[in-house]
């Protein structure tokens, strides 16, 4: 197997996906040139409804990434912020998009037309270190751009009691407030009531979407996972509804007439954490053995529901508990929700990357591996990778430490390779 | 004049884990935390005491069991600890929110290490009416936490407990103040034990314990201080040989910016309508973390620290894999550059600092500032 590698798709909505891709990008840049303002924002939180509904135009520095490494754009990325001082040990998006727009983020042959530059930044105080880091750094190198210092209480969501819900509903209210001070555009809430259902129609489908995966043979695997593109950027618009709508048709049409992602699918896998990606690859490589990966952790964030009725309070929800829905902020919660997938999906063995990019999912993952196997007997196996560099990830460690498990497993299962 | 003795400090740290296990055994329940940013007054006006989780130097072989290798040696020193008992007379661990790690090591602790109280207060960034009343609320929930577990607090014991805190804050800050004068006659290394026992005593003693050594330092004959004024950066300092190193090749600590020194305890205190008020205001205003401000916002901070204790440089120590740090350096570095003070970055793994390499970097350091 190379070390980079494009995965094989399957799902004719794949090259759709493309289209939707390409569009977003152009949409952003075109945005830019009419004088549309720009925002730049961290993804999995409610402020992308609030952008949609006063017609701004969300960007997503973080999504830029897999797209960087998708067009093998990283590594020139990681020598410039290497160059400005910035340690290896830090996070991949971080080292990726700190060299993105240090170095020639608009050059003539950049990817999609390159992001454009942001009138807005949306920093946060919340989420993860590294994108907090991030957006400090964007700060810095875009001093034009009017700053909204974001503030959503880190609480497991277990935890969450009516103060952090009432604290995070002040700040959406604050957030309109800095956005139309700054833009001169009013939020229309009765646009707002909209975008928030196509939210919620789009959240509705994913669960849709994923629920068909416990068919069996399962109709898709993660090497489709970049359907969850329409997650991160489109959420709150007609298009994304639209994608996913054609989804959830063709993955509905599969499962039903019994159309696997192989001829044979013998073991089902749970994959943990973020994919290689610039290796996405690496999904197909089960196949070969009977292996399709029918659920991950990631997608997971995405699984809530917004009550159109009442938008800010779900858009402060939705704030509130994506990013410790899948972080070692709420490790209890995140448990739960992999044993409870290992049950729906009927999961043969689960994959943990030990993702040296991303601590915050890493952390808690020896529990979820032991309580896996204490509570369902699912055997599981550590690949130590990094979500965006390749440099900390060995492709014949990869094999050989996969190759192994597939054996084991298809031997508890009285299978042959 | 009389001389300065930092033994009691140093005996008191010797002994405290044996110290706390009495404590635990006798009735009185001890709470750890990680980071400075728990608010301590608050467990100790409860009745209980605080007393904060650090992980020294040694060799990680368990924890590797529940953590990657990838993280910061003093959290992951600190469940090596825990897995081999000996935080046994913890009840738990009550965190304010700064770093992924910390605050993702108290879901594995609760998991793994077990207790009556976890619980993790999400700290706002901001600073204004909204976010201070919802600080406020966050204090409340934890209130009925400790209460829950058999603490009871109220306005008088919260004051007491406040003015216990600033008592102790104010006296190591005035050590401070005579350091960046040169005026304390303590070595880097006996600051070092001065401060770290004060993180696992019980307040009272401990300011007992100060009150006597700031009177010895105020008859002590002050020793002419030679070595290139330094100041040290970064976050925990869990191995006091890289302060014995400094000064053997010719630096001197003249001030830091550590959550194990400066940063920790100041400002001593704030002001507020209620004790809570006063809680919540001193840690608004704390000297920040960079897991909770923006290196734009620590530059120039650091800069009159700089300036105000006449360092020529500035050392920072990071402790290996420590995020908030390492994503702040190149920033504050070019900040320090525009003022023409030189740094230089070391970074630490769990068996400490790695002397000879210390060594020869730091002599090449000082050499550079001296010419």
């Amino acid at each position: 197997m190379e070390k980079t590698r494009k995965s094989k798709k399957r799902l004719k909505a794949a090259k759709e996906l493309n289209r939707v891709v390409v569009d977003y990008y152009l949409e952003c840049n075109k945005a830019k040139e009419e004088g549309k303002p720009v925002g730049w924002m961290p993804p999995m939180n409610g402020a992308i409804e609030i952008f949609y509904a006063m017609d701004l135009q969300p960007v997503f520095p973080e999504n830029w990434s897999p797209v960087c490494a998708a067009f093998g754009l990283t590594p020139q990325n990681f020598e410039i912020t290497d160059g400005l001082g910035y340690s290896r040990d830090l996070c991949g998006y971080l080292r990726n998009i700190t060299g993105y727009v240090y170095g020639g983020m608009n050059d003539e042959g950049v990817p999609l037309g390159g992001l454009p530059e942001p009138d807005i930044l949306l920093s946060p105080g919340g989420g993860c270190i590294p994108v907090m880091k991030i957006f400090h750094i964007l700060e810095r190198r875009f001093p034009e751009a009017k700053v909204f210092y974001a503030d959503i209480p880190q609480v497991a969501m277990e935890k969450i009691k009516r103060h952090h819900i009432d604290y995070a509903v002040s700040e959406m209210h604050r957030l309109i407030g800095f956005l139309t001070q700054v833009t001169g555009r009013e939020l229309d809430y009765d646009r707002l009531r909209e975008v928030v259902e196509l939210s919620d129609q789009a959240c509705a489908l994913w669960d849709e979407i994923m629920s068909y995966r416990r068919f069996i043979p399962a109709p898709f695997s993660a090497a489709e996972i970049g359907i969850m593109f329409v997650m991160v950027t489109r959420q709150g618009t007609q298009e994304a509804v639209d994608f996913l709508t054609a989804v959830r048709d063709e993955v509905k049409e599969k499962a039903e007439t019994g159309t696997g992602v192989i001829e044979e699918e013998k073991i089902r896998l749970f994959w943990d954490n973020i994919p290689l990606w610039y290796n996405m690859g690496l999904f197909n490589y089960f196949e070969k053995m009977g292996g399709v990966v029918v659920a991950e952790t990631y997608s997971a964030a995405w699984s809530l529901r917004l009550d159109s009725q009442n938008p800010i309070e779900a858009l402060a929800m939705k704030s509130l508990i994506s990013y410790p829905l899948v972080s070692c902020v709420s490790v209890e919660k995140r448990k739960e929700m992999v044993l409870k997938a290992c049950r729906d999906y009927s999961i043969d063995g689960a994959i943990l990357h030990r993702n040296k990019s991303c601590v915050p999912i890493t952390l808690g993952q020896m529990d979820i591996k032991k309580a896996l196997e204490v509570e369902l007997g699912v055997p599981s196996v550590i690949i130590d990778a990094d979500h965006m560099d390749d440099q900390n990830f060995s492709v014949a460690q990869f094999e050989t430490r996969v190759d192994a498990f597939m054996e084991m497993l298809l031997e508890k299962k009285g299978l042959d390779w | 004049m009389s001389s300065v003795s930092v033994q009691p400090f140093v005996s008191a740290l010797n002994e405290s884990e044996n110290r706390l296990r009495e404590i635990a055994q006798a009735g009185k329940k001890i709470i750890g935390y990680f980071c400075t940013y728990t608010p301590v007054e608050l467990i100790h006006a409860a009745g209980f005491l605080p007393v904060r989780v650090m992980g020294g130097v040694g060799e990680v072989d368990d924890a590797y069991s529940l953590a990657p290798n990838f993280i910061c040696p003093p959290l992951l020193l600190s469940l090596e600890k825990a897995l081999k008992g000996e935080y046994d007379y913890l009840s738990g661990i009550v965190q304010g929110y700064t770093c992924d790690v910390a605050c993702g090591m108290v879901n594995i602790w609760e998991e793994n290490i077990g207790g009556e109280i976890y619980h993790t207060i999400p700290l706002p960034y901001n600073d204004n009416p909204a976010s201070r009343e919802f600080f406020r609320s966050c204090i409340l929930e934890l209130n009925e936490k400790l209460e829950s577990i058999g603490g009871k607090i109220t306005e008088d014991s919260l004051t007491n407990s406040l003015n216990l805190y600033a008592g102790i804050r104010k006296i190591v800050l005035g050590l401070y103040g005579k350091l960046s004068e040169s005026l304390l006659p303590l070595s880097a290394v006996d600051l070092f034990h001065v401060i770290r026992a004060g993180f696992v005593m019980p307040p009272e003693e401990y300011l007992e314990m100060l009150k006597i050594v700031q009177k010895e330092i105020e008859n002590a004959e002050i020793p002419e201080k030679s070595g290139i004024p330094i100041m040290i950066s970064g976050s925990l300092v869990e191995d006091p040989r890289a302060y014995r190193i400094l000064e053997e090749v010719g630096g001197r600590v003249v001030s830091d910016d550590l959550c194990t020194g400066f940063r920790h305890f100041y400002p001593p205190d704030g002001e507020g309508d209620d004790a809570i008020g006063r809680l919540i205001n001193r840690y608004m205003k704390r000297f920040p973390c960079p897991s909770r401000a923006r290196a734009k916002e620590r530059a120039p901070l650091l800069i009159e620290l700089v300036k105000h204790s006449g360092a020529k440089g500035v050392l920072f120590l990071f402790e290996k894999f420590c995020t908030p740090h390492l994503a702040d350096y190149p920033i504050l570095r070019e900040e320090l550059i525009k003022e023409n003070i030189p740094a230089i970055v070391v970074e630490t793994e769990e068996t400490g600092i790695m002397e000879g390499q210390l060594r020869t970097r730091l002599q090449g350091f000082i050499e550079m500032l001296e010419n």
